[in-house]
């Protein structure tokens, strides 16, 4: 009956050995492919880092402002065309003619432009323009 | 005997048991450790989320030389493929003994290039090294690293300790490189245009206080960590101090409006030098024998603001100039930033060429900001180069309405006094000219200017200030000769905000809007 039990025991203590060799050499084996992948992933970062790089180089503003004069046959539009729909005038209405509705876009004389829309007739206190006498 | 050979046998099995499956034994005992180098410093990016710096990942080459079979061949090899010094390497390869450094900070396309040229006794060491991808545009900002990626200058070292924090993400900056591109390229329009000495310019956000772009001229390759000739890696903005001159006036006529001292219907007399003890104060042309004091601003008139600023005196004057900044070391996260030079006698004299940016040297980034917190209805801000987007609700410095009032006196000059070059169409600019004489030789030199333009738009509620100098221009064709800031800085200014104010989404002032007629206003006080 001990020798039964022996053997039994030491059979058992076999398979266990051989149980735990295996899950040992699973486990090397997936540190292994971890070491790899975690080795893929450091490489793979870097080859993104250096192609992030890449492209800020590619894309910035000088090289493609470059590209465009060479490649596009666009023009430098002034700002001033530039505009949304809610400024767009009304249909057939008459182009304002007030000179301090135009003042942005022509130097206005000395005095002009200082007056208010309203009081054209307003004294020279009115504006600073009317003080400078020196142009 | 059998029984507790088992048992032992079992024991020692669950205890292994046990320290491989609860406790995690084995692990990193004898196994595969990823000695991957990491990136020591975080990205840097614009406030756009553009790369402006990166730590990319390079190697060094090392050579034993004992391995070659010739050494003279594996020399020519690795300095065909590495770009060593070939005779360089001949000489140390020569040698057969110890390890020699064949080249540092190799790529990987060329790391690969050196491994299939399948030479024995060659050794990488990984690392990282830093790559700026725009170059000069953004050199003097954000500065370089040394071989050992620790920041030297700009904010690579203002921001050391946040650039080099474990698990640092990309830290944002204020800068926007559209922004700084197209300042940039004016810049090196108009200082080829007028042939300067140095240049440079700054865009700031009047509000928030961030600044979207610094540039300063002649700069250099951060990439290749060396100078060129003509190369500098003194920043202009920060770094030095001048003499601004008529720019100055912002401040005179701020505090003399603040004070309440004058009225701007009120006339001054401009017509002859004037005389303070033993010195006497010029224009630079005569521009008539009374201005108001409106045009005493618009056209620039030394005489009429000496009379103004003395209404306020040098008392009154240097506790103002000390509350925008001026008279104190600016802070920022730049680090080469001078400290202001001012008289330490301050007198009448003193407080009236000050007034007109003489006699007191600022660094244009501290100009820029005082500009700034004068022109955002009075408060003060401070420069950053981080983005916030967050209002500054900083000191305020002056009221509302004398804030007002500055921007109409800006906007008069741009329509009617010397800053008419720079106007925008479409985006009201308002400014300050200034054309400041150089000291040489214990005296003010005619010929050799600093012209500068601050503008600022829109001018009805001001989001942006643009700032550029001229160091030392030369008058040309176009020009008639003239150097002044209005004829050299203003049309620079003008044509950067015109292809900036887009990039920003200001949008465009309605002719028909009561804006322009608001700002005309200014006749009306």
């Amino acid at each position: 009956m001990v020798r039964l039990l022996n053997f039994a025991f030491i059979a058992i203590t076999s398979l266990v050995c051989l149980g735990v060799y295996r899950v040992a050499e699973e486990a090397r084996v997936a540190q292994a492919d971890l070491a790899a992948t975690q080795t893929a992933i450091v490489r793979e970062s870097d080859a993104l880092a250096v192609l992030g790089a890449e492209w800020a180089r590619l894309t910035q503003p000088a090289r493609i402002e470059a590209l465009t004069q060479r490649h596009l046959d666009l023009t430098d539009k002034p700002s001033v065309e530039l505009s949304s729909l809610s400024q767009l005038p009304a249909k057939n209405l008459p182009t304002p003619q007030d000179s301090i509705r135009n003042a942005n876009e022509v130097v206005p004389q000395a005095a002009s432009p200082l007056a208010p829309k309203s009081q054209p007739e307003q004294t020279p206190t009115a504006s600073f323009a009317l003080f400078h006498t020196g142009t | 005997m059998a029984a507790f050979f088992c048992a032992t046998m079992f024991s020692l099995i669950a205890v292994r048991l046990v320290d491989v499956m609860v406790l995690g034994g084995g692990s990193g005992r004898g196994g595969y450790a990823v000695a991957a180098a990491h990136p020591m410093r975080a990205d840097l990016v614009d406030r756009n989320g553009a790369l402006i710096a990166r730590d990319l990942p390079v190697s060094d080459l090392y050579a034993m030389p004992a391995n070659f079979w010739d050494t003279d061949e594996a020399a020519r090899d690795l300095a065909k493929v590495t770009g060593a010094d070939e005779t360089h390497l001949k000489e140390a390869f020569a040698a057969k003994r110890g390890y020699i450094l064949v080249q540092h900070g190799l790529t990987p396309d060329k790391r690969d290039a050196v491994v299939r040229l399948g030479l024995p006794g060659l050794t990488f060491e990984s690392g990282y090294k830093r790559y700026y991808p725009s170059g000069r545009i953004v050199s003097h900002a954000v500065g370089q690293v040394d071989t050992d990626d620790h920041g030297v200058s700009g904010l690579e070292l203002g921001l050391e300790n946040r650039v080099r924090a474990p698990d640092a993400g990309p830290i944002q900056l204020s800068l926007d490189m559209r922004i700084q591109y197209v300042l940039e390229h004016e810049i090196e329009a108009a200082s080829h245009a007028f042939r300067t000495k140095a240049a440079g310019g700054i865009v700031l956000n009047v509000h928030t206080g961030e600044v979207l772009a610094l540039a300063s001229l002649p700069d250099y390759e951060p990439n290749l960590r060396r100078l060129d000739t003509g190369d500098s890696i003194r920043n202009r903005m920060t770094q030095d101090v001048y003499e601004l001159g008529s720019i100055f006036k912002i401040f005179a006529f701020t505090q003399a409006i603040e004070d309440n001292t004058i009225r701007l219907d009120e006339p001054f007399e401009v017509g002859k030098p004037y005389r303070l003890g033993r010195y006497y104060i010029h224009d630079f042309e005569r521009l008539g024998p009374t201005l108001s004091a409106a045009m005493v601003f618009a056209e620039s008139s030394n005489i009429g603001t000496a009379q103004i600023e003395l209404r306020s005196g040098p008392t009154k004057q240097k506790p103002f100039l000390r509350k925008l900044g001026l008279l104190d070391p600016l802070r920022t996260e730049l680090p080469e930033v001078a400290s202001p030079l001012y008289p330490r006698h301050w007198e009448e004299i003193e407080s009236a060429t000050i007034a007109y940016g003489h006699g007191i040297s600022v660094n244009p980034l501290a100009f820029a900001a005082a500009a700034a917190s004068v022109v955002n209805g009075g408060t003060m801000v401070r420069p950053t180069f981080l983005k916030h987007g967050e209002i500054q609700h900083g000191e305020r410095i002056i009221s509302e309405e004398t804030s007002r009032t500055m921007r109409k006196l800006m906007r008069l000059v741009v329509t009617d006094g010397t800053g008419t070059k720079a106007d925008v169409p479409g985006y009201d600019v308002g400014g300050k000219t200034g054309t400041a004489e150089k000291a040489e030789n214990g005296s003010y030199a005619h010929h050799l200017l600093i012209s500068s333009f601050c503008g600022v738009f829109p001018i009805d509620d001001p989001q942006y200030l643009v700032f550029v100098l001229l160091d030392e221009p030369h008058g040309n064709k176009q020009t008639g000769g003239f150097a002044t800031g209005g004829a050299t800085a203003a049309p620079a200014v003008g044509r950067v905000i015109a292809r900036i104010a887009p990039l920003l989404g200001v949008k465009r002032i309605d002719p028909d809007t009561d804006g322009i007629s608001a700002t005309l206003a200014a006749a009306n006080p």
